[in-house]
């Protein structure tokens, strides 16, 4: 029981991340790599605002939201729209967000330098909590519920929404959705700043719960990442949310079943089996695209 | 919005290339104010091409595209469609994975006040998309998907309707249909430029019509009088 | 680290030859991420196999090692390939990243690898023996860029349909493209831990493959030096960055990251592009694009080596006789969705016919012609072409091998490649392998090489098309693609060509020109079936004319029949009367000068 918990609690953070990761796959289809710099920017600049300018936490927490959405817009803007449509973009894009991404990480280390950083021991009450003989922490509360909000806002967002129903047109038929007058440059800015503003928060959260950060924190939740959004489907938003719960719990699981270096192993032979089994995830309905 | 003294529509020169190849070589016409003119050609003659950069979904490579007596070469697709010029595209591209309904207020995208109004008036005048309003697009058949196109355009309220192939796949019966639409759209006021590959059928409804071949103009002048004259149906128009 | 000369001099070829194992599934088109997997495996396959002194006193125990390791890499690239490699774009690059980290954690819970510690290797590798290698990967690229295998990878990278339109079975040709990449990831596993003398699981990462990928693109995944430039410039970049004073900290790696997106963004084809566009060397191997040919430094026939004559053509497959059953179609359909495409068509075409096939736009008849050549499956119904039974299994590589070529109605040339490759790529169903002699220059490769440039030169001749050889196809105006297309589905010396309306965007006097191009072929014994939307011209040129609409045949007959016909007046005109009266006045026209049957 007590490893439902923290295996949903990590959970909630690889989904927050990895529905950022998929919302621009789904809409746009293309693979943004700096998503994983995003996500170390996002702690950081969470530890800056609780440290620095004093800020308390449940302020830091939204204005990492707007941080994230700034550097969404930047990486598009720099990154992807300049490629338009070549007809590698699929695959440039790739290339030109690891090397925005790895402009952002030198940023954070002219900034913060190369070690490690901390939240100040006080930023969050030490509040435990025994529910059913399970120790909760208000922390981990607080990191799944604010996941949950997002990730179920941003579906929300999606299906019901004007901007919504413009980022479907868009990840349908780019071309329709031009031919009916909805600016798909603007959609797909909008696109990238909320995928980066909730792969800020997914950073901020983490380093909240393992109170560090460093600049290549972004790296193995990127693989892990990639892992959950194709093992849910690409571009499917529950895929996403459930395959990171899952994997998640998953972890938990399998460091007590066979120890904690294997751990990683499941992750990806569970990719490899879904993308061999069926390809398109277990949430993902559309047709596997050529990308 | 627009005058009786300034044509809807004023083409001059137009040139439409994809890399180094010419889809259209400096292509000049004009649409009246209320006129529906037919652009008819052979596949690949750049009738769409020219439709396209009409919509502003193509960047035109030279020449200038007037609307309503404004320069508007070169504007986006989405100022073109809030200025009410509106394309209902080939192949109809509904959205098939979404609902009729959500197709129509994708439509009205620039219209947010008095969306709901255009979207009901649209099911007044095709009953048979109210009935499927909350129905996949996909699931829709051929004429069906075709009404729904052109609805999608009118919820928009264009002053001027570029149609390309409406009658593309579609049986007799249904091209009929269709062809009724079109003549309704243009006696409520709207202007129409048809693009179409069934040539006869679109110059009998057409006021002015426009002959294409390799992305010049070969043939122009009154609908009646093209469809009079044995050189270019024999060059042009093959049998049909 | 590495702070002397000789050290960054290795490095640069050591760095090039694992930024060859990704160029040797992106010539291919494929994105694999899991060559770092292939390296790793093979440096620790290498390390138990290295002996301490020559293998019988003369195999120097590097030697032993790169057997190993490659053999190792090619193994595991085949045995991951087999499944994956039908994987497309990011999916196929995160299997293979996925195969790579796990091949990582699996390695470091061995006892025998040293686990995370690593093991300690003798130092085996320097200078002579990194550029040694990196020369004779190089020398593999560039000679294989000019074979057959080349021209088919840079199809499938170019356009994949067009390629199985060409018999190209890419499935197979794929994952030869990445059993390539794993026997140099191998090589580069082996040669990097003797180099390092240290051997270490996690070194193999994520980073580690991504950096051999960006290397990769930005030297150019297209030319055979790109992978040699990329590595040259990325191990330079820190250096030149030490020596105008650049302090080690977060500026480097920025600037390393602004120039990334720079060459990403202003050099497509990265700084191997730049270089093949300048000067001589892009006549060198290779696919190269634009201006060079898939045939490089080969004599033109016509002033051949030795002064002897042209080289005898290639053996040309058997026709049909004429009358035989070249299609058999029955019931056949073809639904999407609630669209009927194609509904229950029976079809037949004969040897030496010219088959028109007409309709209006929508009308089903591009389904018709992707059913009939494999590459869309019926929802009902038979279909036979050439003595195949096309059915789910048949893949449409196999139809074009049978002898059925085809155009497509929206040209689908390999637009980059210039017009002479197009055709060279044509010529895959006839043309014999060239691989390995072309490694070993035997001048039977080279005999090979000239006869099927002749054959493919010829039909540009036939399609008067010649001149234009070294073009890029992308830049040809309309009327010339469409002919290049047919250029490009004769080198295959098809028994049936399918032409998918051939005419479109041609002028009357070009489509005049086609009309008579067709009937030369049927009167050379291929067998045609011309979509087109000019009816003019199918009446003109046809043997035998079949009418579809709403998806189904309305008629089918002699084109003069055919044109009286009251169901195809009606299905093109909507009204009968009016039409029937023109009708007469065209079949009476085109009798007039002569070309007409009665």
């Amino acid at each position: 029981m007590q490893q439902i918990v923290n295996g949903v609690f990590t959970g909630s953070i690889y989904a927050l991340f990895a529905i950022g990761f998929t919302l621009v796959f789904g809409i746009l289809h293309r693979l943004n790599l700096a998503h994983s710099a995003v996500f170390a920017a996002g702690a950081f600049i969470g530890i800056e605002l609780a440290e620095n300018a004093g800020m308390p936490i449940w302020l830091a927490i939204p204005s990492v939201l707007v941080a994230g959405g700034v550097l969404g817009l930047v990486i598009e803007r720099l990154a992807f729209r300049p490629l338009g449509g070549r007809h590698d973009a699929h695959f440039a894009g790739l290339i030109s967000s690891i090397a925005v991404g790895a402009m952002f990480l030198a940023l954070l280390q002219a900034r913060y330098g190369p070690d490690t950083r901390r939240f100040a021991p006080d930023t969050f009450p030490q509040h435990r909590y025994d529910v059913l003989g399970v120790s909760v922490s208000l922390l981990q509360l607080t990191v799944v519920a604010v996941s949950l909000v997002l990730m179920v806002g941003l579906s929300v967002l999606v299906a019901r929404s004007r901007l919504g129903r413009a980022m479907r047109a868009v990840a349908e038929n780019p071309h329709a959705a031009r031919v009916l007058g909805i600016n798909v440059d603007r959609v797909t800015a909008a696109t990238f700043a909320l995928s980066s503003a909730l792969g800020a928060v997914a950073g901020v959260l983490f380093a909240l719960s393992v109170n560090s950060a460093q600049l290549s924190m972004g790296f193995n939740i990127e693989l892990k990442g990639l892992a959950v959004i194709i093992v849910g489907g690409m571009g499917s938003l529950k895929g996403a949310m459930v395959g990171g719960l899952a994997l998640g719990l998953i972890e938990v699981f399998a460091v007590t079943q066979i120890g904690s270096s294997w751990r990683d192993v499941i992750a990806f032979g569970l990719l490899i089996a879904i993308l061999l089994v069926r390809p398109q995830g277990l949430f993902g309905s559309r047709k596997v695209r050529e990308v | 919005m627009t005058t009786d003294a300034s044509p809807a529509l004023q083409v001059d020169d137009l040139v439409v290339a994809y890399g180094r190849v010419q889809a259209v070589r400096g292509v000049s016409f004009t649409v009246p104010s209320g006129g529906l003119v037919a652009l008819v050609g052979a596949n690949g003659a750049g009738k769409s091409s020219i439709l396209n950069a009409l919509a502003g979904l193509v960047r035109p490579r030279s020449g200038s595209v007037r609307f309503g007596g404004r320069d508007v070469t070169r504007r986006p697709a989405h100022e073109l469609v809030a200025a009410g010029l509106v394309q209902v595209p080939e192949g109809r591209e509904v959205l098939a994975t979404m609902t009729v309904d959500e197709n129509l207020r994708l439509g009205a995208w620039h219209r947010r006040s008095d969306a709901d109004e255009r979207i009901d008036e649209m099911y007044g005048r095709f009953p048979v998309l109210a009935e499927r309003r909350a129905l996949q697009a996909g699931a829709l058949s051929g004429g069906e998907q075709q009404m729904l196109a052109i609805a999608r355009a009118l919820v928009a309220g264009p002053s001027v309707l570029l149609m390309d192939e409406p009658s593309m796949g579609l049986a007799p019966k249904i091209v009929d249909e269709v062809f009724a639409v079109i003549a309704e759209i243009q006696a409520a006021g709207t202007t129409v430029v048809l693009v179409e590959q069934n040539a006869r059928r679109a110059l009998r409804a057409a006021t002015y019509g426009y002959v294409l071949e390799s992305g010049t103009v070969a043939h122009e002048g009154p609908a009646d009088d093209l469809l009079a004259d044995r050189r270019v149906i024999q060059a042009y128009l093959g049998i049909e | 680290m590495f702070a002397d000369s000789s050290t960054t001099f290795t490095l640069i070829a050591l760095t090039g030859v694992f930024a060859y194992s990704f160029y040797a599934v992106l010539v291919a088109g494929q994105l694999s991420l899991g060559q770092a997997g292939f390296a790793s495996l093979a440096a620790f396959a290498s390390t138990q196999a290295v002996p301490d002194e020559p293998m019988f006193g003369v195999v120097p125990p590097l030697a032993v090692g790169i057997v190993v390791g490659m053999v190792t890499g090619a193994f595991a690239a085949f045995v991951l390939g087999l499944p994956v490699t039908r994987l497309r774009g990011v999916f196929l690059a995160i299997a293979t990243l996925g195969f790579a980290e796990m091949i990582r954690i699996v390695l470091i819970n061995q006892s025998w690898t040293g686990g995370a510690q690593g093991l300690s290797v003798p130092k085996l590798v320097g200078p002579p023996e990194a550029w040694i290698a990196v020369g004779v990967i190089g020398f593999w690229f560039l000679r294989q860029g000019g074979s057959k295998l080349g021209r088919a990878l840079a199809a499938i990278r170019e356009d994949e349909l067009a390629a199985k339109a060409m018999g190209i079975d890419v499935t197979r040709y794929r994952l030869a493209a990445f059993v390539t990449a794993g026997a140099v990831a191998g090589l580069f596993g082996v040669l990097w831990v003797h180099f390092s003398r240290f051997a270490d699981p996690n070194e193999f990462s994520f980073a580690f493959a991504v950096d051999g990928l960006v290397t990769t693109v930005v030297g150019g995944s297209t030319f055979f030096l790109g992978p040699l430039l990329g590595s040259g410039f990325f191990t330079a970049v820190p250096e030149l960055q030490r020596a105008v004073g650049i302090e080690a900290g977060w500026l480097r790696p920025f600037i390393a990251g602004v120039l990334l997106l720079v060459v990403v963004l202003f050099l497509p084809d990265g700084f191997g592009g730049l270089v093949s566009k300048l000067g001589r060397l892009r006549r060198w191997g290779g696919p190269v694009l634009a201006r060079g040919s898939l045939v490089p430094r080969s004599p033109m026939p016509d002033r051949t080596m030795d002064g002897t004559s042209p080289p005898p053509a290639l053996p040309a497959p058997k026709l049909p006789p004429p009358g035989d059953e070249v299609v058999r179609m029955s019931g056949v359909s073809k639904d999407y969705g609630g669209v009927h495409a194609v509904r229950d068509v029976d079809l037949e075409i004969r040897g030496g016919e010219i088959l028109g096939l007409i309709g209006p736009n929508g009308a089903g008849k591009t389904t018709l012609v992707n059913i009939l050549t494999g590459m869309t499956e019926p929802s009902a119904g038979e279909v036979r072409v050439l003595g195949v039974r096309l059915g789910g299994s048949v893949p449409a590589h196999r139809v074009a091998l049978a002898g059925v070529s085809r155009t497509f109605q929206h040209s689908k040339l390999f637009e980059r490649l210039s017009v002479l490759d197009n055709v060279l790529v044509g010529t895959h169903r006839v043309a014999p392998s060239t691989l390995l002699r072309r490694m070993l220059f035997l001048p039977s490769a080279r005999r090979t090489e000239r006869q099927v440039l002749a054959s493919a030169l010829a039909r540009l001749e036939r399609v008067g098309l010649a001149e234009r050889a070294t073009t890029p196809a992308g830049d040809l105006a309309y009327g010339d693609q469409r002919r290049l297309e047919i250029a490009r589905a004769l080198a295959a010396q098809p028994s049936l060509l399918v032409l998918d309306e051939p005419a479109a965007g041609m002028n009357h006097v070009e489509a005049a020109e086609l009309s008579e191009l067709i009937r030369t072929l049927a009167d050379d014994g291929i067998t045609v079936l011309l979509i087109e939307h000019n009816v003019r011209m199918v009446l003109d040129t046809c043997t035998r004319v079949v009418v579809l609409d709403f998806g189904e045949v309305i008629a089918s007959g002699e084109p003069d029949v055919v044109a009286r016909d009251p169901h195809v007046v009606e299905a093109y005109l909507g009204t009968a009367a009016e039409g029937e009266a023109e009708l007469a006045v065209e079949t009476s026209a085109h009798e007039a000068d002569g070309s007409g049957e009665q």
